[in-house]
């Protein structure tokens, strides 16, 4: 076992060179990574980021939003937990998760808490859930990843998770929320985030020293992966699986409907309804944003375009980007 | 020869796979070895790679769909 130092709380940078060190520069033997994170909300790759996620409030929170390569729901960490990561170069295509997790529980009892599995490869104490754990195989390598809630904020999770009731229709992975605890509760002794890191670390390396430090070269590659393959709005949003929305809003006029369907970030089709106007300049409305990005500035850009704005009475061309895209 | 590609069986106690992402179009060739497609099952995302060289034909399931382990999901001539 090699252990990698990230050096960074950046979740795209750390996501980059776990693909990286997946993918590209395969190491003589597997590879542990313990990293964390400022506050961020991990979506799996087959979900839709509108459904798992609370726009709003991450935006006015600087929460950053990332979409994993590996499957499940979406997890919120941040500064008070840790994320560990297995690079396993072992060419087999049947799924474990048993040899990943079980060290953890491991080094997690060594401590005196009483740390389990419950059936869906999360680890619970007394039934809370504090770790989630996914995977992606790719090119004969298991990228192993999970999170470890020590002392993160439990309530800023709830809130930037907790989404508006949208009408959507998907095929998208759905999460599923559980009851979750921090691990510093349950500790006898109590112990800093730092030394929980060294402590899991070493339990986690079983007896290796082995370490390896990314040269300039390495790290140079690494942000351009982070940037193609996580720190973009395509990746984000665009990669959402193909879904249907209804949005509805309410002005001083009476009310407005759209029916969206967005595919790879695309709108693809789109009717509009409502109190203010003639079926004609409806499907007017309709037409100008089909085409553009499922995003505010491209909405609002078609729109502005397409002489929208003032068109309907009462409402501006911003207040309908806002509508369909927030 | 016609032949057909099947949602493969990837833990024991596996039942049910998602097709979350076609990786070759219809009419597009392969080679063994090259991810075809990608399912989700229990949390892991799993690239599945061609057994032979092929062409995709007739996809049987749309992105998004649950299939049962072993069900076809697509005609592919190898």
């Amino acid at each position: 076992m090699i252990y990698i130092e990230t050096g960074s709380d950046n979740v795209y940078f750390n996501f980059g060179l776990e693909l990286y060190f997946a993918a590209e520069k395969k190491l003589d033997e597997p590879v542990l990574l313990f990293w964390r994170t400022t506050p961020t909300l991990m979506v799996g790759k087959y979900q839709n980021t509108l459904e798992e996620i609370n726009q709003t409030y991450a935006e006015q929170h600087g929460i950053q939003v990332v979409r994993r390569l590996s499957g499940g729901g979406t997890i919120y960490t941040d500064p008070g937990g840790w994320q560990f990561t297995f690079i396993d170069y072992n060419e087999d295509a049947q799924i474990t998760f048993t040899q990943y997790i079980a060290p953890v529980v491991d080094a997690l009892r060594a401590l005196g808490v009483p740390a389990e599995f419950n059936g869906r490869n999360d680890l619970v104490i007394e039934g809370k859930k504090f770790s989630g754990n996914a995977q992606y195989k790719q090119g004969g390598t298991t990228v192993h990843h999970g999170s470890l809630l020590f002392s993160t904020d439990i309530a800023q999770m709830v809130a930037s998770t907790t989404v508006d009731p949208y009408k959507i229709l998907s095929k998208s992975i759905k999460s599923v929320r559980d009851r979750v605890t921090n691990i510093f509760e349950h500790l006898p002794q109590p112990m800093d985030t730092d030394a929980f890191k060294r402590h899991m670390v070493r339990y986690l390396m079983r007896g290796s020293e082995k370490t390896y430090t990314p040269t300039a070269q390495d790290l140079a590659r690494i942000r351009e992966l982070a940037r193609e393959r996580f720190d973009n709005w395509q990746c984000k949003y665009g990669a959402n699986p193909k879904f249907e929305i209804v949005k509805t809003g309410r002005f001083a006029g009476g009310k407005m409907e759209f029916r969206l369907t967005v595919k790879k970030g695309v709108i693809q089709g789109a009717a509009v309804s409502g109190d203010f106007f003639a079926a004609e300049r409806a499907e007017g409305l309709a037409q100008c944003v089909i085409g553009c990005a499922y995003e505010k500035s491209a909405v609002l850009a078609a729109l502005q375009n397409a002489n929208m704005d003032g068109a309907v009475y009462g409402v501006s061309a911003a207040e309908i980007a806002a509508l369909i895209t927030e | 020869m016609k032949n057909e590609l099947k949602m493969p069986k990837l833990r024991p106690e596996m039942e049910r796979g998602v097709l979350c992402a076609w990786l070759k179009e219809p009419g597009e060739a392969y080679h063994k070895g090259e991810a075809i497609f990608e399912i989700e099952t229990e949390k892991v995302v799993n690239q599945v790679e061609a057994e032979q060289d092929g062409v995709m034909g007739r996809q049987l399931v749309e992105e998004g769909d649950e299939v049962a382990v072993g069900a076809p999901i697509a005609e592919v001539e190898d």
